[in-house]
């Protein structure tokens, strides 16, 4: 799988083909630089590539005009990136309520919509912090959130890219446990990026990522 | 724990446009700025329009007759409410009545008081005119007094009522060295004759007698004639001018020919000035916009990223930019008003133009710059937004 940036070529994943069950859990591996975030964006659908398919239920994503895309990234993927994402002017609260916002009118009324936001809040350990502002949080608390934004929408997929990244060892714990949980009682797939062997022993299946090419442990 | 449940693209719009108060205050003053001009020209044109619209209507006659060269001064008259004088002989009364295609005329002679000289009131034209034939100030005399002036009576246009403290009582008045009684003030005509006296042309004997005027025996000082119906007046006008030597004419589209022609030329400043500011607004929003492109291509990566469609990207933006523009507009809409109502009258040009704006002449100027307001606001700001919607999210994403 190719993508371009600028002008540039890139080869992000060669000659793979990774199939996905529901309620996978899997993690990938690898050293910085070998493709790991890239392979998580193209399944997100956060880029297009030149190259390649992928397919979800049997559909390709990268087919999809820009509104299928949007809806596929809204409704079926919950994304936790590597770096802090929350926005820095909107509270805890809208920073949770954002993919909500995305979703198509009426797809679930406004009060359901808080509630739900009100438990993810409660499942990350934050509920006191919900009309902070990301600056007065820690990196670890951000990370918390921004966790519980990407389940807002009760997605089938979440790609977590270093999800436990700022965290400390108990919350590290603590997190890997809520990602069971939710794999093993609302069947949510997982695919994590992880440095942390530790973690990726947790997992069902684990996968490394070396120079743009995946294999399986 | 307890959330409240409203949180919208207008809810993150308004929160956006918080985040730098001092730029969005910027931008609400230039659109402000812009649409208070637009209005301020806008409500000056349409006044002297109106004004010239109205005084050639409101005299009712197809053409003016006036000595030879004195159009100018018969404009500044009527128009203007300047007070000038201008004669020519009697005789061409007669000779009117030989021109084909009149179907009435009346004729005024305009007299000018000098404070302290001849009159005791403040200086002004005085006009006397013929009751017989009298079709331009009779409608309203008739309104206000119910009866012929007298001899020894005067009626005072309504801005001179002012001057003179003519209200529910009557007022004696000393004009030429005649006395008379002001018996009562005509309605505003919207023209220049509002800062006139009206007396009888009976009277002009008296006022010959004590010598206290410019005017000599047999003279008057503007004829005003109705052509038939089906007759074209500027033919008749022509006919005149052929036939009487010494007048020129002015037909009724001529009237404010001269005020026409330099408010021309100011309409075409006024556009000229208005484009440049129109564009330099443009710009403005523009630059600032494509700022906040760059400055937001990260939180929008984010957004794409968690499921915004393109089109939740112009709405948010959209929302923005119509609130600087409809705010700024609402704000230059009134400071616009507010200036043409004050600032307008000092100048020249309609400090004695007699009408003021209609209210659904107001409403219309202030609804065209409204939405001139917004919509050049928008203008501005469609380029940055195009290019921030069409951002790759993890390409906005890495910017950072």
């Amino acid at each position: 799988m190719r993508y371009t940036v600028g002008s540039q070529e890139i080869t992000a994943v060669r000659g793979a083909a990774l199939a996905i069950e529901q309620g996978d859990f899997i993690s990938i591996v690898g050293h910085s630089g070998s493709g790991k975030t890239t392979l998580l964006s193209l399944i997100g659908g956060i880029i297009r590539p030149t190259g390649g398919q992928v397919l979800y239920e049997g559909a390709d994503i990268c087919a999809m005009d820009d509104d299928g895309l949007s809806h596929y990234r809204n409704e079926q993927i919950g994304f936790m990136f590597q770096f802090a994402s929350l926005l820095p002017r909107l509270t805890v609260r809208e920073n949770l309520l954002l993919p909500a916002v995305f979703r198509p009118r009426q797809a679930e009324p406004a009060d359901a919509v808080s509630r739900k936001a009100a438990e993810l809040l409660r499942m990350v350990g934050l509920e006191d912090k919900i009309n902070a502002y990301p600056a007065q949080l820690s990196g670890g608390q951000q990370r918390r959130v921004a966790i519980a934004r990407a389940f807002m929408n009760r997605p089938a997929l979440i790609l977590a890219d270093e999800p436990t990244g700022d965290l400390d060892e108990a919350t590290e714990q603590e997190m890997m446990d809520f990602f069971t949980a939710m794999n093993r009682t609302e069947g949510t797939t997982f695919v994590m990026v992880t440095h942390n062997t530790d973690l990726a022993c947790r997992t069902k299946r684990r996968l490394i990522m070396q120079q743009g090419a995946l294999r399986e442990e | 724990m307890t959330m409240s449940t409203s949180f919208t693209l207008f809810s993150i719009a308004i929160k956006n446009l918080r985040r730098k108060p001092l730029r969005t205050a910027i931008l609400v003053f230039a659109i402000g700025m812009l649409v208070s001009a637009l209005i301020f020209i806008l409500s000056f044109v349409k006044r002297v329009d109106s004004a010239i619209t109205a005084t050639s209507d409101r005299l009712g006659a197809d053409i003016i007759l006036v000595p030879t060269g004195a159009r100018g001064a018969a404009e500044d008259v009527l128009l203007e409410s300047r007070v000038k004088s201008f004669y020519m002989s009697r005789s061409v009364l007669e000779k009117i009545k030989k021109v084909r295609g009149i179907d009435a005329f009346t004729e005024q002679t305009y007299l000018v008081s000098i404070t302290g000289q001849c009159c005791d009131v403040p200086e002004t034209v005085v006009v006397a005119f013929n009751q017989q034939t009298d079709f331009i100030i009779t409608p309203w005399l008739h309104k206000k007094l119910g009866r012929r002036l007298q001899r020894g009576e005067a009626l005072v246009g309504e801005e001179s009522a002012l001057n003179i403290s003519v209200g529910l009582t009557d007022v004696d008045g000393i004009l030429f060295g005649n006395i008379f009684k002001m018996v009562g003030v005509l309605d505003r005509t919207g023209t220049g004759l509002d800062t006139a006296i009206f007396i009888d042309e009976s009277n002009i004997e008296g006022i010959l007698t004590k010598g206290k005027s410019a005017l000599k025996p047999g003279q008057i000082s503007i004829v005003f004639i109705k052509v038939k119906s089906g007759a074209d007046p500027v033919v008749v006008a022509n006919e005149i001018e052929d036939s009487i030597i010494e007048v020129d004419t002015v037909t009724r589209k001529d009237i404010g020919r001269s005020v026409l022609s330099t408010l021309r030329d100011l309409k075409r400043v006024f556009v000229a000035a208005m484009l440049i500011v129109a564009l330099l607004s443009v710009f403005l929003v523009w630059t600032v916009f494509s700022a906040i492109a760059n400055e937001r291509s990260w939180e929008i990566g984010i957004m794409r990223a968690i499921g915004a469609r393109e089109g939740h990207i112009s709405r948010l933006f959209f929302i923005e930019v119509l609130c600087i523009g409809c705010v700024g507009s609402v704000l230059g809409v009134a400071a616009g008003t507010t200036a043409s109502v004050l600032i307008i009258k000092n100048f020249m040009l309609l400090k004695s133009v007699a009408t003021d704006l209609t209210v659904p002449d107001r409403l219309l100027i202030a609804l065209l710059s409204f939405v001139a307001g917004t919509l050049i606001c928008v203008a501005g700001a469609l380029s940055p937004i195009q290019r921030l919607k069409k951002l790759e999210p993890l390409l906005a994403i890495k910017e950072e």
